[in-house]
C-alpha cells in the first residue's frame, strides 16, 4: 500500500469512527483511547497492522456491550517512528481529543519521548519497546510494555546456550543501553546457573573495523559468541570473523540478524547463525481468536506481524481492567486493575467476552494474551516467548520456542 | 607476541585507510587555508557511486572505483568553483562553515535517494592466510595495496611534476607564487580534482572494511582531522605518518585499556605531540597562525 492510499484509508476510517462516536456521546459513558502506531517511517512494515489490531479489539469490546459501562472510542495518529512527530501527535491526542490512554508506540525512542507527556496527564501508556530505561522511568506505574526487555532477551540467550550444550560463551556488546542490556542480562542468567563467561568486549559504534575487539574474544577460545548488536556492526564483525576462519557459533538478537544481514554477507557466512526474536503466544486460544480476526481484517496471517498481537492485547487488557474496576471508574482505578486481570491468581480466560462474564460473577480472572501470557512484573513488563531461528542456506528456519 | 603483531597489522591497515582523507584535508588546508569538513561526505559520495555502478552491472570493484573517483572529482571541482572560490577572500571560518553545509547537502541528497539501509560492495569473502597465528586477510592486502599505490601516485605528482612544484609554491607563499607567474585557476582545478579522487578512493576502501551508509564519511572525519593535526597542518607526509601513528597506537592499546578507551589513547598521543611540537610532526610554524 502506498502512502497516499494509506492516508485515504485512515481518513475514511477516521470519518467512520466519528458516527458511532456521536451517537455514543449522547448515552454518556465514552472512554477515549488514542493509538500512536508507526504507520510510516522505520516501523511502517508493522504500524498499519498494529493500528488495525487495536481497532479489531475495540470493535469486539463494543460489540460485547463495552467495558465497565463505557463504550470505547478510538482516535488514531501516526508516530512516523520519529520522537518529534510522536510528541506532537501525543499532545494533540491528550489536549484536543482528551484521550485517557495512548496505545501502540513501537520504537524505544518514541516511547521514551511520549512517556513524560502521558505521565504528566496521568493517563495509561502501552508500548512495544525494548529499552530497559523505560522500566526505571515509569515512576507512576502507568506504562505497560508488551515486548520483552533487552534483559529478558539476555535470559533467553542463556537458555538457548544451555539447550545447545555450549560451555564457553563470550559476549560482545554495542556500547549503548540496549546492547549492554542484552549481554548483561545474558551474563546474569548464565552465571546464576553456574556458568562462566570466558570473555567480554564492549565496542564503540562507527568503527571501520572490529578486528582487534574480535581477536580479544577469539583469544579466549569461546564455543559461542552472544551479541547485543545492531545490523551495521554485526555485518562488519561477522565478515571479519568469517575471513579469520576460526570456528565458533553466534547468537544474535533478531533486529541484528535479519534478512538484510544475509543479503549483505551471503549465505555461506550466515550459515548456522542463531537469531532470537520474540514470538506470539501461538498455542493459546486467544492467539487463534486473534489470528482469525486479523486474517479477516487484513488477509494476512497473524504470524506476519508479531506486534499486532501485542497491540490487540493492549486494548483487551485495558477493557478487562475497566470491567474489573466497575462502572464510572477513574483512569487511576482502571490502571490499578491491570495486573489483577493479566496475572496468575484467577481463572484463565482467552477472550474479552468470557472475561467480562466471569468478572460480572465477581470471579477473579487471568487473561492469557495472544502475544504472550502477559503476567506483568513490578515494572509493568511482560514475559513473551522467544523464537529461535537458525539461518540455513539464507533462510530463517524456526527451530525452537523458548520460554523464560 | 603473535597478538602484538596481529594488532600492529590491524593498526597499519586502518592507518592507511585514514591516511587518504587526512591527505585530502591537508592539501586543502595547505593551499586554500581552511579545514575541508566536506571531505568525509566526498568519501561517502565516492563509496555510494561505486555501489551504484556495481549494482548497474559492473562487477569489477576496481572499475567501479575509477568511475566513482572521476565522478567525485567533478563534484569536488564544482564545489570549489561555486563555493570555496567565492569565499577565498573571507575569513577562514566562512569556508569552514560552507564546507560543513556542503557536507550536510551531500549526505542529505544521498540518504534521500538511497535511504538509510546499509550497502556493501560485491567482493568475494576469502579466508585469511594463517602464519602460525598471525592472520592476514586477502581483502586487507587489497586495501593496503590500493592505499599505497594511491599515496605513491599522489606523492609522485606532488614532488616530481611541475604541477606539484607549483602547488607547493602556492602553499608556501601565494603572493610570491603569483609574482612568479603561476596561474592559480588551472592549479586550483587540478588540486580539487585530486582532492575528489583521493576522497573517493578513501571512501571505497573504508566502505570495503565497514558498511556503506550515508554517515560513513562524516563518522570518520574526526580521526582524519586529528591525523592531519598530528602530522603537521599542510604537510602531506605528515598526514600519512600521523594517521599511521594514531591508528597503530589505538590498536596496540586494546590489550591494556580495552576497546572502549582506545579513542582516548589516540587523542592522548595527539595532545602529547602537540605539547612537544605545537606545529605537529612535520609542520612548519608559519602555517599555524
Amino acid at each position: 500500500m502506498n502512502r497516499r492510499n494509506l492516508l485515504k484509508l485512515s481518513a475514511t476510517s477516521a470519518a467512520l469512527q466519528m458516527l458511532p462516536g456521536l451517537a455514543l456521546a449522547q448515552t454518556g459513558g465514552v472512554f477515549k483511547v488514542g493509538t500512536l502506531c508507526p504507520v510510516t517511517g522505520a516501523g511502517s512494515p508493522y504500524g498499519a497492522g498494529m493500528q488495525q489490531a487495536i481497532r479489531m479489539a475495540v470493535d469486539e469490546i463494543n460489540a460485547a456491550g463495552g467495558a465497565g459501562g463505557f463504550k470505547i472510542e478510538l482516535f488514531t495518529e501516526d508516530s512516523q517512528t520519529k520522537p518529534d512527530a510522536a510528541v506532537l501527535a501525543a499532545k494533540k491526542l491528550i489536549e484536543i481529543n482528551k484521550v485517557q490512554a495512548i496505545l501502540g508506540t513501537w520504537a524505544s525512542g518514541v516511547t521514551l519521548a511520549v512517556m513524560p507527556l502521558t505521565d504528566a496527564a496521568n493517563i495509561i501508556q502501552m508500548n512495544t519497546s525494548g529499552a530497559p530505561a523505560i522500566s526505571n522511568l515509569d515512576t507512576k506505574d502507568l506504562v505497560w510494555r508488551y515486548q520483552a526487555t533487552n534483559d529478558r532477551f539476555g535470559q533467553a540467550f542463556a537458555e538457548i546456550c544451555k539447550k545447545n550444550g555450549y560451555k564457553r560463551p563470550a559476549t560482545m556488546a554495542f556500547n549503548n543501553a540496549s546492547g549492554l542490556g542484552n549481554t548483561q542480562g545474558f551474563t546474569k542468567a548464565w552465571e546464576a546457573a553456574g556458568g562462566k563467561v570466558v570473555a567480554h568486549v564492549t565496542y564503540e559504534p562507527n568503527r571501520p573495523s572490529y578486528r582487534s575487539e574480535l581477536q580479544k574474544i577469539l583469544d579466549a577460545k569461546p564455543d559461542v559468541i552472544v551479541t547485543g548488536s545492531y545490523l551495521p556492526d554485526s555485518t562488519i564483525i561477522l565478515r571479519e570473523w568469517f575471513q579469520s576462519g576460526v570456528p565458533v557459533k553466534w547468537i544474535m538478537p533478531g533486529w541484528a540478524a535479519n534478512p538484510d544481514l544475509v543479503k549483505a554477507l551471503g549465505n555461506e557466512v550466515c550459515e548456522g547463525l542463531i537469531s532470537v526474536d520474540s514470538v506470539s503466544n501461538e498455542k493459546s486460544a486467544s492467539y487463534a481468536h486473534f489470528d482469525a480476526l486479523y486474517k479477516k481484517a487484513t488477509g494476512k496471517p497473524g504470524s506476519t506481524n508479531v506486534y499486532a498481537a501485542m497491540t490487540y492485547d493492549m486494548a483487551i487488557v485495558m477493557a478487562l481492567a475497566m470491567e474489573a474496576a466497575g462502572p464510572g471508574a477513574t483512569v487511576a482505578r482502571i490502571n490499578a486493575k491491570i495486573r489483577e486481570v493479566g496475572n496468575p491468581g484467577g481463572t484463565a480466560v482467552f477472550t474479552f467476552a468470557k472475561g467480562k462474564a466471569l468478572l460480572a460473577k465477581k470471579e477473579k480472572i487471568n487473561y492469557e494474551g495472544a502475544s504472550s501470557k502477559l503476567d506483568f512484573d513490578q515494572y509493568g513488563d511482560v514475559t513473551p516467548d522467544f523464537g529461535v531461528y537458525v539461518i540455513e542456506k539464507g533462510e530463517f528456519v524456526r527451530r525452537d520456542v523458548v520460554s523464560i | 607476541m603473535i597478538q602484538f603483531l596481529n594488532l600492529l597489522i590491524n593498526g597499519v591497515i586502518e592507518g592507511l585507510v585514514v591516511a587518504l582523507p587526512a591527505l585530502a584535508m591537508t592539501l586543502v588546508m595547505g593551499v586554500n587555508r581552511f579545514p575541508n569538513a566536506a571531505t568525509g561526505d566526498l568519501m561517502t559520495t565516492g563509496a555510494y557511486t561505486a555501489v551504484i555502478i556495481q549494482t548497474l552491472g559492473v562487477s569489477s570493484l576496481l572499475g567501479a572505483t575509477v568511475v566513482a573517483a572521476l565522478g567525485t572529482a567533478v563534484i569536488s571541482v564544482i564545489s570549489y568553483e561555486l563555493i570555496f572560490k567565492k569565499l577565498a577572500r573571507q575569513p577562514m571560518i566562512a569556508s569552514l562553515l560552507a564546507a560543513i553545509g556542503l557536507g550536510f547537502l551531500l549526505r542529505s541528497v544521498i540518504s534521500f535517494f538511497a535511504g538509510h539501509d546499509q550497502r556493501t560492495f560485491k567482493v568475494p569473502l576469502v579466508r585469511a592466510w594463517n602464519f602460525d597465528g598471525i592472520r592476514i586477510l586477502p581483502s586487507d592486502l587489497n586495501i593496503t595495496a590500493a592505499a599505497l599505490v594511491c599515496l605513491l601516485l599522489v606523492f609522485l605528482l606532488l614532488y616530481r611534476t611541475s604541477f606539484g612544484r607549483q602547488l607547493r609554491a602556492v602553499s608556501d607563499n601565494p603572493d610570491l607564487a603569483r609574482a612568479s607567474g603561476i596561474r592559480a585557476r588551472s592549479l586550483m582545478i587540478g588540486l580539487w580534482l585530486l582532492v575528489g579522487i583521493i576522497s573517493a578512493i578513501g571512501g571505497v576502501l573504508l566502505g570495503m572494511k565497514a558498511v556503506v551508509m550515508p554517515e560513513l564519511g562524516w563518522d570518520h572525519l574526526i580521526p582524519a582531522f586529528a591525523a592531519m593535526v598530528l602530522g603537521g597542518i599542510g604537510s602531506p607526509v605528515g598526514a600519512v605518518l600521523g594517521a599511521l601513528i594514531m591508528c597503530v597506537a589505538q590498536e596496540l592499546s586494546v590489550p591494556l585499556l580495552g576497546p572502549s578507551y582506545k579513542l582516548v589513547l589516540s587523542f592522548g598521543v595527539l595532545a602529547l605531540v602537540l605539547l612537544v611540537r605545537p606545529s605537529g610532526l612535520m609542520g612548519r610554524n608559519e602555517l599555524v597562525r
